[in-house]
């Protein structure tokens, strides 16, 4: 399965031109069809109509399905690396059970109507708050079984925060299709704020990406890491710093999307090998891939929204790997 | 100084401390020694060579050559000193040639030495295979290759021969005999006592407390190892490998 040294070397040009591909083909679908040649118009500004179409309703769309995906994959890829399992993924530690325990929060007491940025902000807290809880829980010690522990404690506590204020807010039938609509994770509607918001998202992955070769030492093992040289405390830090944000950006601007970061670095690391150092850059630019594929095939199917879309594609695909995994 | 330099001992842990696991223990290597650490199940000879390593947190104080370890910047030691865990757990897929690479992490990745490495450990026709697909005696060869590539002056390793054959056994014990020769410190774990009886110094562990530590004759006496082991030694005609 493991692609030649040549072949590897190229997947990153490939990624980015099949991106690229989907984008354009992203960009052009919908009610109002462009071909390729109005899509290019229209990000000039030569062509009016499509101009407005593409600045108003689908750049902000393409550009947040890339940065959810980026975002989604590289979270997963640090989280496996971090616990050294190749079944670990963004859920895990309870991130996303925090940002949408934030969100449901903000959407239920009314602040989301309020302004734009109530729910995204709120979402940011409650992951942030959510890492904080699984760190504090974990400190001492800190082992990674401590570690997954904790987040899974947390995980079906933050689960219970959510349904209890869908519970109270089942009377307000307005509130509860938000929220619904939120926890299905989805790109309908995104704006340029989103896109903004987005932005944390490259500041991150800029981060993240000198640190492949340590994450190569530490996915072996954290105590022979240390002995090699690497600084396994602050590199640890540092990984469940971007992971977090990374998530919490990911879940405020576009919901619950589920499965992203399993898959992609699985099915990249069957594909060219465990090297971080390569699978970092290729977990940002197929992460992103594979987000708009899902978009687009959501789009294509009547309306499906993004987060279904990934959840059929991992249910199973994460059975399959259990299977495999002794 | 160059004097002074080599009066130093290469690794020198005094009064090391970790609540429930070993007490007050101290012990002094000088440099280019062959040494066991020796000692029933569960008597900490692990947490002294992690300790050692500087892995573990202890109290009492631990130097490298003269050099408190809270003065050694990590990636530093990462040049002076090598640890090898008992036991390897691979999750990913690297290949055994870039897992023995990893060894020269703390050098900038320069790549030196890695074939030898290899080699030495009989490797270089696996170096391109998967290390979560190896036996346990091929992947603890692997580990004993990552530690040797690094060309750390001090190297701990924890029960290196438990999972080898009898040739690849004999075999490491060599090319640590080699090592030492050329100045290398050496101290590791073992269980076979016939082994410990060949090296330049043997430390005794008992219930997280040293025990003995010196030369083979002075420390493996038969009335330490029925104290310690709870066996009786006697010296007889037996069975003796060795490379051809």
């Amino acid at each position: 399965m493991m692609l030649s040294a040549r072949l590897a070397r190229l997947a990153l040009p490939f990624t980015l031109l099949v991106l690229g591909v989907l984008a354009v083909v992203a960009l052009g679908a919908g009610d109002m069809h462009l071909s390729p040649v109005r899509v290019w118009a229209g990000l000039w500004h030569r062509d009016p109509l499509a101009a407005t179409v593409l600045w108003q309703m689908r750049l902000p769309r393409v550009a947040v399905a890339m940065l959810v995906g980026a975002a989604l994959s590289a979270s997963g890829l640090v989280m496996q690396a971090y616990f050294r399992n190749s079944l670990a993924s963004p859920g895990l530690l309870g991130v996303s059970s925090g940002g949408a325990a934030g969100a449901v929060i903000a959407i239920a007491l009314g602040w989301a109507a309020v302004s734009l940025w109530a729910l995204p902000l709120t979402a940011i807290v409650g992951a942030v708050i959510a890492t904080g809880a699984v760190l504090v829980l974990a400190q001492r010690g800190a082992s990674t079984e401590r570690l997954l522990l904790a987040g899974v404690a947390l995980n079906a506590l933050l689960g219970a925060v959510t349904s209890y204020v869908l519970s109270q807010y089942a009377g307000l039938y307005e509130r509860n299709t938000q929220i619904l609509f939120w926890l299905l994770g989805g790109l309908e509607d995104r704006t340029w704020e989103h896109v903004l918001m987005g932005a944390l998202i490259l500041v991150a992955a800029a981060a993240l990406w000198p640190l492949g070769r340590p994450m190569d030492l530490l996915s072996l093992g954290e105590r022979e890491a240390q002995s090699l040289g690497v600084d396994v405390r602050w590199l640890r830090r540092r990984l469940l710093a971007l992971a977090t944000v990374l998530t919490a950006v990911a879940t405020a601007i576009a919901g619950t999307v589920g499965f992203v970061g399993l898959i992609v670095p699985h099915v990249l690391r069957l594909l060219v090998g465990p090297e971080h150092r390569r699978l970092v850059p290729l977990s940002l630019v197929s992460g992103a891939a594979f987000v708009l594929a899902c978009d687009l095939a959501g789009r294509a199917a009547g309306g499906l929204r993004l987060g279904i879309v990934t959840a059929l594609v991992g249910g199973p695909f994460f059975l399959w790997l259990l299977r495999r995994h002794p | 100084m160059v004097a002074a330099a080599s009066s130093l001992n290469a690794l020198e842990i005094t009064g090391a401390t970790v609540p429930g696991r070993i007490d007050g223990v101290s012990l002094q290597l000088a440099p280019g020694l062959l040494v066991g650490l020796v000692g029933p199940n569960g008597a900490g000879k692990s947490t002294l060579l992690q300790v050692a390593a500087g892995l573990l947190p202890a109290t009492g104080d631990v130097t490298w050559n003269g050099r408190p370890l809270a003065a050694i910047p990590t990636l530093e030691r990462g040049r002076c000193t090598t640890w090898v865990p008992q036991e390897a757990r691979f999750e990913f897929g690297f290949s055994v040639r870039s897992v023995v690479a990893q060894g020269r992490f703390a050098h900038g990745d320069d790549d030196q030495g890695v074939d030898e490495a290899l080699a030495r450990l009989d490797l270089a026709a696996l170096a391109g295979r998967p290390v979560n697909r190896l036996s346990g005696g091929e992947r603890e060869r692997v580990l004993l290759a990552r530690a040797l590539a690094t060309g750390a002056a001090l190297q701990l390793w924890d029960e290196p021969l438990a999972p080898l054959d009898p040739r690849h056994a004999l075999e490491v014990l060599h090319l640590a005999r080699e090592l030492t020769r050329a100045g290398t410190t050496m101290l590791f774990s073992l269980h076979d006592l016939r082994v410990a009886n060949c090296l330049d110094m043997v430390v005794v562990l008992h219930a997280g407390s040293l025990r003995a530590a010196g030369p083979p004759a002075a420390v493996l006496t038969p009335d330490l190892l029925h104290e310690v082991f709870g066996v009786r030694a006697r010296t007889t005609e037996g069975l003796t490998l060795e490379l051809p």
